[in-house]
């Protein structure tokens, strides 16, 4: 359908990385790239790591061993609002989203570090302060149109129902203008019809946008439909890499969610 | 006062004199080219553009679209929700002396193949991804298909297909054409007169496959013309365009009356946003089948439902004031002091509140038509003064024939002929009529023009009805649908449902008894109304099909289904008819799945061949019923529901025989 679209260098390299918490080991000496304007998954059983994976990229766990490397600079530490100053977003596996708050201004909670002026001006809400905050509406105002919810500008995220939250929670990231963006199981609890949209609407941002994508997914089918490569974790280490044919296909990958017997 | 009258004879002197749409929409820009013509909500801000830069907008369309190659007699298909570019694209199709071809936009690939196809289409204007990729579905089937215009260009950066513009990229290429050859447009513009096909509207078919129904200028122009002056409507009307561009009745008020009194239509921003926008809009003009009037109450009774006890009391009784007073206080009929004084305390209370809060402080007029409405619906609207009437029309007469006027509403009649329109009714009862809003003829289909145009000058309407001694016509149901049970009882079908249908707890019915001893009745629940009223009383469940199992709830459709028939039993001629067993269908009755149309009316033949089981289980004396259905999800993947529904006996309300 779409021609081939451009997927570039790595944007983001992780080495080695060891992660454990007292004396379990979340991560054990995995290594993957994220490359710019791809859409990669994350897989594996329960309990594999993938959330640790990605907490370790937002810089929300410090792994013991190892660096990661995003957009060229090498680091071992990075705290999450560094991730996002610079273009990390993500969502969360539970919807992370102020209840109270209406669909907009969740979304445009997404803006605030793109706001300039400081507390002040903006308490003052005139001149420069009112002109930015509409710039932004603008933006939220875009990010509404693009996700179609309308319907639901004015409502508490609260009274939302859980597939719509989700689409509210992107809203928020995409709201960042992000380079990477990090999603913790986008479709967890949704039906069909709801997987349909989410997945359309991952396609669409990687495609208008240009968003490299990073997402955790159980549903085998919706993985393999929307990902460009999958990387397979199991116990902690990685088993596999490669694009949805060939992790389809790799026996490693079968055994690990066939059950085969570890051996302690 | 005068100046009006004046001004309402100079418009529509001048409307006699512009024949096409073309030469209104240029009319209007030099008579009232500062009005807004056209609205649409974008990124939550309501944008607007007048006569004048509508005008300019159809010009470079229509002069892009003869650079596409688009020429007279050519089929523009224009698929899409409510938009202001793709009314202009209909405008701009008949300016070059082609014909806009309407479609549905949530046919699925097949059905849009079947109207572009049927129609000899060689161009569309989609407006989406959505709607160009099942054209792309479909295109193998559709060689003649020369250009896809889309409107919004996301998702769509990657087609690389040459057939595939941008509707802001074919306006360009009229710019530059109109650079060269300035009077292009005009030229060919005033080449149109008032006896060429207008537009070609597909029927939604209730009954086999759409028929294309072909409409002149003068069918549409003179039809809108008398019904604009049948409501003295002006350029000050506002109204929402929201209804399928396909159907008929969106085509004549958001397109016809419109052009013709020269009013503003509104686009909402998206489908699922029309209440709110309707609301920040506040129409004065505002057309709605019944099912919308019906979907409007019953989210005004859920949130009563939810409101704390206070409003909930005032709300009660001053409805109960509205419902003896308002109707006839609407009507211009004498009311007592007391109940005037309390109707007034109210209106400052609840009714000018909650119309403000549903967007209809400002309706000076507003229609239903199409299917019958229920008297709780049709009275709550008309006692809160909402001017709600009834009209009665189709695609093959351009809409009116019958309209209610102001102080003759009535529930069960749909209003007396309109200025030009002669009715007569027929031996077997279908009504007949000659109008000047007659169609041309069914597109490509001679057989069923003949069947419909007969030879001795009257239309066939295919409706059974009568014309009460106040001049009212009556419509009683589909003429062939009207049947006999097997000892010879009038069986009127959908009579009977829309009875049932009236209940807010029942969303369809499809009964049976033509050719039987008894008549039935599978019944679908809403599942809003039933399940608040489930909810109330602790019943749980988890889906459609559990709810529609509860026993209960099967006791509450069972009195709706005794209340029917006592009305029924009140009728002589229909007291044989009433309904004997009913049952509640395990899943809603769905287009998807071919049950209803898309203007959602139910295929009772379909139906009845689907849920034969059903069928046969109603007239065994069974108590259960097995049933196995083919479901059909919206991506086209196709999946079975297996199901036991139970079977319910009511006792008829009075004797059923007649004596003798």
């Amino acid at each position: 359908m779409a021609a081939a679209k451009r997927i570039g260098e790595p944007v983001l390299e992780v080495r080695d990385i060891t992660l454990s918490f007292g004396g379990v080991r979340a991560l054990l000496d995995v290594s993957l790239e994220i490359r710019a304007r791809e859409i990669l998954a994350i897989i594996g059983p329960n309990g594999a790591g993938k959330t640790s994976m990605l907490n370790v990229i937002n810089g929300f766990y410090h792994p013991q061993e190892g660096t990661i490397a995003y957009k060229g600079r090498v680091r071992q530490r990075m705290r999450p609002h560094e991730a996002a100053e610079q273009g990390i977003a993500r969502t969360f596996q539970n919807v992370a989203l102020f209840r109270g708050m209406t669909t907009l201004d969740n979304i445009m909670t997404g803006r605030l570090l793109k706001m300039r002026r400081n507390f002040l001006w903006q308490t003052i809400h005139w001149g420069p302060a009112l002109a930015e905050e509409l710039e932004h509406r603008v933006f939220a105002e875009r990010i509404i149109d693009f996700l179609e919810i309308e319907s639901i500008r004015r409502t508490p995220v609260g009274q939302l129902p859980y597939g719509l939250q989700k689409r509210v929670e992107l809203g928020r990231a995409l709201a960042m203008e992000p380079e990477l963006l990090l999603l913790d199981e986008p479709m967890a609890g949704m039906n069909v019809e709801e997987k349909e949209d989410m997945s359309r609407f991952i396609l669409d941002v990687n495609d208008e946008f240009g968003t490299t994508i990073a997402l955790i997914e159980h549903d085998m089918g919706v993985v393999m439909d929307i990902s460009d490569r999958v990387v397979v974790l199991d116990y902690g280490r990685k088993i596999a890499d490669g694009s949805p044919d060939q992790v389809r296909r790799d026996t490693a990958v079968i055994d690990a969610y066939l059950g085969v017997a570890h051996e302690a | 006062m005068a100046l009006a009258e004046m001004q309402t004879r100079s418009e529509s002197a001048s409307a006699e004199a512009a024949d096409t749409f073309p030469k209104l929409l240029f009319g209007h820009a030099v008579q009232r080219g500062d009005r807004r013509a056209f609205r649409e909500k974008d990124l939550g801000i309501w944008q607007s553009w007048t006569w004048a830069q509508a005008a300019r907008e159809v010009t470079a369309f229509a002069a892009g679209l003869h650079a596409l190659g688009f020429r007279r007699g050519d089929k523009l298909a224009i698929i899409g929700d409510n938009r202001p570019r793709l009314y202009w694209a209909i405008v701009a199709a008949q300016c070059l002396g082609g014909v806009p071809v309407p479609v549905y936009q949530d046919s699925v690939a097949a059905e849009m193949q079947f109207v572009l196809d049927h129609a000899e289409a060689h161009f569309a204007v989609a407006e989406d991804q959505e709607q160009v990729d099942k054209l792309l579905a479909v295109r193998d089937k559709l060689p003649g298909l020369k250009a896809i215009v889309y409107d919004e260009a996301r998702g769509l950066r990657h087609y690389a297909h040459d057939f595939l513009v941008s509707y802001e990229g074919v306006q360009e290429k009229g710019r530059a054409l109109l650079a060269k050859d300035p009077d292009l447009v005009a030229r060919e513009t005033a080449q149109g007169k008032g006896s060429d096909l207008a537009v070609i509207l597909y029927t939604s078919g209730t009954t086999g496959v759409p028929k294309g129904v072909m409409l002149t200028y003068d069918n549409v122009l003179k039809t809108a013309a008398n019904a604009v002056a049948f409501d003295h409507l002006t350029e000050r009307e506002e109204m929402m365009s929201y209804l399928p561009m396909a159907w008929v009745g969106d085509h004549v008020f958001s397109f016809g009356q419109a052009y013709v009194a020269g009013y503003c239509i509104s686009c909402p921003e998206s489908s699922t946003t029309v209440m709110t926008d309707l609301k920040e809009l506040g129409p004065t003009y505002f057309f709605a089948p019944p099912r919308i009037w019906e979907t409007i109450l019953t989210q005004v009774m859920i949130r009563i439902e939810d409101a704390g006890w206070l409003k909930r009391k005032l709300f009660h009784y001053f409805m109960g004031v509205a419902r003896r007073a308002g109707g006839a206080i609407l009507d211009g009929a004498p009311v007592g002091f007391k109940d005037r004084l309390l109707y007034r305390i109210g209106g400052w209370l609840i009714y000018g509140p909650l119309k403000n809060v549903l967007g209809m402080s400002r309706i000076r007029v507003a229609y239903t038509a199409g299917e019958a409405i229920g008297p709780d619906i049709f009275n709550f609207f008309r006692s809160l003064g909402i001017n709600v009437k009834q009209l009665y029309g189709m695609t093959e007469a351009a809409v009116f024939l019958c309209m209610q006027p102001n102080g003759g509403v009535k529930l069960d009649t749909v209003g007396m002929p309109i200025k030009d329109v002669e009715l007569r009714i027929a031996d077997n009862g279908e009504v007949l009529y000659r109008s000047p809003g007659v169609f041309a003829g069914y597109y490509r289909n001679p057989e069923a023009t003949a069947e419909t145009k007969r030879p001795d000058g009257w239309t066939h309407s295919g409706d059974a009805g009568f014309l009460g001694a106040d001049g009212h016509l009556r419509i009683i149901d589909r003429a062939k649908d009207v049947g006999k049970l097997k000892d010879g009882t009038l069986f009127a079908p959908k009579f009977l449902e829309n009875k049932l249908k009236f209940f807010s707890y029942i969303r369809e019915a499809v009964v049976f008894g033509a050719d039987r001893d008894d008549v039935t009745a599978i019944i679908n629940i809403d599942p809003q109304a039933v399940g608040n009223w489930a909810e109330k009383r602790g019943l749980a469940s988890a889906s459609y099909q559990e709810l529609a199992a509860l026993d209960p709830v099967y006791d509450l459709i069972a009195g709706c289904v005794t209340q029917v028939n006592r009305d029924l039993a009140a009728e002589p001629h229909l007291a044989g008819s009433q309904i004997r067993r009913f049952l509640i269908l395990h899943k809603e009755l769905d287009a998807d799945d071919g049950e209803l149309t898309r203007t959602r009316k139910v295929r009772r033949r379909i139906i009845g061949e689907r849920f034969k089981s059903l069928v046969d289980a109603l007239y065994s004396g069974a108590t259960v019923a097995q049933v196995e259905t083919a479901v059909r999800f919206e991506d086209g993947r196709t999946g079975t529901m297996r199901a036991t529904l139970k079977i319910r006996d009511v006792e008829p309300a009075g004797p059923l025989r007649k004596a003798g």
